[in-house]
């Protein structure tokens, strides 16, 4: 079973992206525009991207275009740990390595003719950005469409301009709260779950998308399954540490019988297939 | 690699020293083998001036430097009034501050000081006429300034050195392993001290420093300082191998005295 | 039946052969009842009859550190690229649990996408195997997961038969050994002496823990919120050594190390441990595994119910390493029974 196994093929092997536009975006998140130097990255909606800035170390980040945006990819990162603090201080003409996409992006296909609630808890809206703005650029294809944003205060907002064409658009309904106001927040007050109720849901035709921090979960869920949601039309995006994105330096495992690998079987999951888990 | 290999002179006065890092080393409370250490790096000596421009180091050069430092390394710790302003001085002038060594990250034996009456203590040294003499409780280097880097053990460990000052010229941060020094020992294959029938303190103490002294024959004197979050049930080693949890303490003591704080 | 047979006289002369050859690496006796696959020359310096390694063969297929790639950041763009040149090795003298251990990472890494490093260094590693015609010691269990016998995965397997050993070989490769050695066919005698050994076998292991092991991916599926799991959690020291010893454990760190000219340097992969702290933590903050129990559970289920469901077979190879090394005396036949306990 002797055969040729050419190293230079390794799956280590980074490609080169260079930053071709940079903004902050909050005081610790910052958004940039990678363009590869071989072409297109090819992803999905909800799979992300290893990133390595060479010397500093690799970071797995959620890649927040759609793919319907040709020529670049985007990224919203949060100075969190090593490498996204480092990022902080790069700019337009830097470069970086990336590996990827990786991981099981949302249904597109199966939500396909349903409608879609979209429940965002602070940087859960990068992710999910990227299918949001799938499904605009694709509007036809899908119901109704509700978006629900929370985060922690106005000046915590991400993507502040593309939410104000979001609330213009008809065929929209978008809502948000904060959870803490501010002087000049005209909006709702309080956490994301409050938002739930007021939203009308055909359970048998909608997919309910939730992204956001592990604490949020058990709660949105709650109210969705409240509102005669199925379990298998919930989907979720989980967090973990992806370190190598393919399925074998063990970080990423989730603590559920069926031995998920959160970089391979997800990171996108139904409640049903993860709600054994020990957390979400 | 651009080093003085070729020049006579103090390394501080290369010639393309001007746009390399200022590095300065000083000392406190120690034995300053730290120092002895970095000057037995053999030819790693030379990558890392070609790195940095060291502008002073007692046990090596006597220029002084009266500018500001991008880098400083401090080795010692602080046991009077004296140290503590010099040391605040050093810091006001230093963009980046390195413990380096047990005694300035976590105290080291001269934390022993503290387990006593510091006016009983002081008396035994210097006699009845002790109040003369400047003395206060033994203090980390942390307890005194701030700190950006540290490099613990007693000595340093140089690889662990060469990898904090690549950190601190680069800006980013260093993680002091904070596992226990069996994650090393183990993967260089050393006969268990414990199946030798000797007390280590590997299983308290962190990692990083490739688990040097097993390595040589020694045990682990826990020099690294105590792991943040150690075993619950210590016990169950200690019984294993018929050991008392005195000895255990006890043996921690000579590192980690300063770890309880100072009153 | 491709049966060879070596003097045990010869073993000298075969080692020094196969060491003109390739390197080759054997159990060597470190002192105190621990031995270190290490490489050697002579047969004197090979301990023949030894327990389990303290590390796994697995160090020659996944070393504890390695390079993935190297790069050079000299010029705006980032160059890398993977090197990696495995030298032929002999790995002589390999139990059968550690043969099982080396087919279980075979399979993870040849699943996709594959791990070219260990791929190339498999294929360059020559594995001899020995046979255990009685108990290493009392920590072993490799009855319960069927380890004390061979099961594949050697080149030439090596089976004492008194006087000599007989050698099966197991590839091309092994027949190819075997012929440049000159080693002598294996007479009908040796064959009944070998099937002897292997008779006596059935009687000299048995199930370490009286537990049916069809019945422990049931037990472990029902076993998830046992005390079992508090008792070895509230002991463990999370040193890590039952990871860093066990044949099958392959989870890994991956960092980058910069030269002191701050432009060149190189991605390392490390062994990591589920059972370290900060395993399952993210940057944000959050732990997935913050519990020292939790970690020691995820430990035994990655052994005894992960791998079951996805490769069809017990990650856990019976070697007992893992119990001989606990600093806090954490015990795996200890701990299945007392699961099974629970679970009648």
């Amino acid at each position: 079973m002797t055969e040729n196994i050419h190293i230079e093929n390794s799956n280590w092997r980074l490609r080169k992206g260079q930053i071709i536009a940079a903004k902050q975006m909050t005081a610790t998140e910052k958004w940039f525009d990678i363009k590869l130097e071989d072409g297109e990255l090819d992803h999905e909606p909800g799979q992300f991207v290893q990133v390595e800035l060479f010397g500093v170390g690799e970071a797995p980040i959620s890649i927040c275009s759609s793919p319907t945006k040709r020529g670049s990819f985007e990224l919203t990162v949060r100075a969190a740990g090593r490498l996204t603090k480092h990022m902080q201080a790069m700019g337009k003409g830097d470069w970086l390595g990336i590996r990827g996409p990786f991981g099981k992006p949302f249904p597109v296909k199966l939500m396909t003719g349903n409608d879609l609630l979209f429940v965002a808890g602070g940087l859960g809206i990068a992710p999910l950005r990227s299918l949001i703005n799938y499904v605009m650029d694709n509007r036809r294809e899908f119901g109704k469409v509700d978006i629900l944003l929370g985060c922690k205060t106005p000046t915590d907002m991400l993507f502040g301009d593309e939410i104000k064409e979001w609330q213009k658009r008809l065929d929209v309904n978008f809502s948000c709260t904060v959870d803490r106001t501010a002087p000049d927040w005209k909006g709702n007050v309080g956490l994301i779950t409050s938002l739930i109720p007021g939203v009308t849901i055909n359970p048998e035709k909608t997919f309910g998308v939730v992204v956001g921090p592990p604490i949020m979960y058990k709660f949105v869920i709650a109210e969705l399954l409240k509102k005669n949601l199925p379990e298998r039309q919930i989907i979720l995006s989980l967090e973990r540490h992806m370190k190598c994105g393919m399925g074998k330096c063990g970080h990423c495992q989730i603590d559920h019988p069926k031995n998920y690998y959160c970089c391979k079987d997800g990171p996108t999951f139904t409640y049903e297939e993860v709600k054994e888990s020990k957390k979400l | 690699m651009k080093t003085a290999k070729n020049d006579t002179k103090a390394p501080a006065k290369a010639p393309k020293a001007a746009a390399k890092p200022k590095v300065a080393f000083f000392d406190f409370a120690s034995c300053e083998g730290c120092q002895l250490q970095i000057t037995n790096f053999g030819e790693l000596l030379l990558d890392v001036l070609g790195a940095v421009d060291v502008v002073e180091f007692r046990e090596a050069i006597s220029e002084k430097w009266d500018g500001d430092y991008d880098v400083v390394f401090i080795e010692g710790s602080i046991g009077d009034h004296h140290a503590e302003e010099r040391l605040k001085k050093i810091r006001a002038r230093a963009k980046v501050l390195i413990a380096y060594g047990a005694c300035a990250c976590t105290g080291g034996v001269n934390g022993m000081k503290n387990s006593f009456e510091l006016d009983e203590i002081r008396a035994s040294v210097y006699g009845k006429d002790y109040k003369l003499f400047d003395s206060t409780a033994t203090k980390r280097v942390d307890q005194v300034v701030k700190v950006d880097y540290y490099i613990n053990g007693c000595p340093i460990y140089i690889p662990e050195l060469v990898e904090v000052l690549k950190c601190a010229l680069r800006g980013l941060p260093y993680t002091v392993p904070d596992n226990p020094v069996c994650a090393e020992c183990k993967l260089n294959e050393n006969v268990c001290m414990y199946e030798r029938g000797l007390a280590c303190l590997g299983p308290w103490t962190k990692a990083g420093c490739n688990s040097w002294c097993v390595n040589n024959g020694n045990i682990c004197y826990g020099c690294r300082g105590e792991v943040s979050n150690p075993a619950k049930n210590a016990g169950d080693v200690i019984s294993k191998y018929n050991l008392k949890p005195e000895l255990i303490k006890a043996k921690f003591d000579m590192y980690n005295k300063c770890k309880e704080g100072v009153k | 039946m491709n049966y060879h047979i070596l003097m045990k006289g010869e073993l000298d002369g075969f080692v020094k052969k196969l060491a003109k050859k390739m390197k080759v690496c054997a159990p060597v006796a470190k002192g105190h009842n621990n031995y270190a696959f290490e490489e050697v020359t002579s047969a004197a310096e090979i301990s023949m009859d030894y327990i389990p390694t303290i590390l796994p063969p697995k160090k020659y297929f996944m070393p504890p550190r390695e390079k993935m790639l190297d790069f050079d950041i000299s010029e705006g763009k980032p160059k890398d690229a993977a090197n990696l040149k495995a030298e032929p090795l002999a790995v002589f003298a390999v139990h059968t649990c550690d043969l099982a251990g080396i087919q279980c990472l075979n399979m993870v890494f040849s699943e996709k996408p594959r791990d070219y490093n260990y791929l190339l260094r498999k294929e360059s590693v020559f594995v001899i195997g020995l046979e255990c015609n009685k108990y290493c010691d009392s920590n072993a269990s490799c009855a319960l997961v069927g380890n004390h016998y061979p099961n594949g995965g050697y080149d030439i397997f090596f089976t004492d038969i008194g006087d000599k050993w007989v050698i099966h070989v197991g590839t091309q490769k092994g027949e190819e050994l075997v012929e440049s050695m000159g080693l002598a066919k294996a007479s009908s005698a040796d064959m009944v002496a070998l099937d002897k050994v292997r008779e006596g076998k059935k009687h000299a292991f048995q199930n370490e823990i009286g537990v049916d092991p069809k019945k422990l991916p049931e037990i472990f599926a029902k076993g998830t919120e046992s005390k079992v799991w508090q008792d070895v959690g509230n002991r463990c020291v999370s040193c890590g050594n039952c990871t860093n010893v066990c044949p099958t454990c392959y989870c890994f760190d991956m960092a980058d190390t910069i030269n002191l000219d701050l432009k060149t340097g190189s991605r390392n992969r490390t062994w990591d441990s589920c059972q370290f702290e900060t395993f399952a933590a993210v940057a944000g903050g959050e732990n997935f595994r913050e519990e020292r129990a939790n970690r020691q559970r995820h430990r035994f289920y990655r052994k005894f119910k992960y791998p079951i469901d996805k490769f069809y077979r017990s990650f856990c190879t019976g070697c007992g390493r893992c119990t001989r090394t606990c600093m806090a005396k954490i015990n795996l036949k200890d701990t299945l029974k007392a699961l099974a306990a629970e679970h009648k």
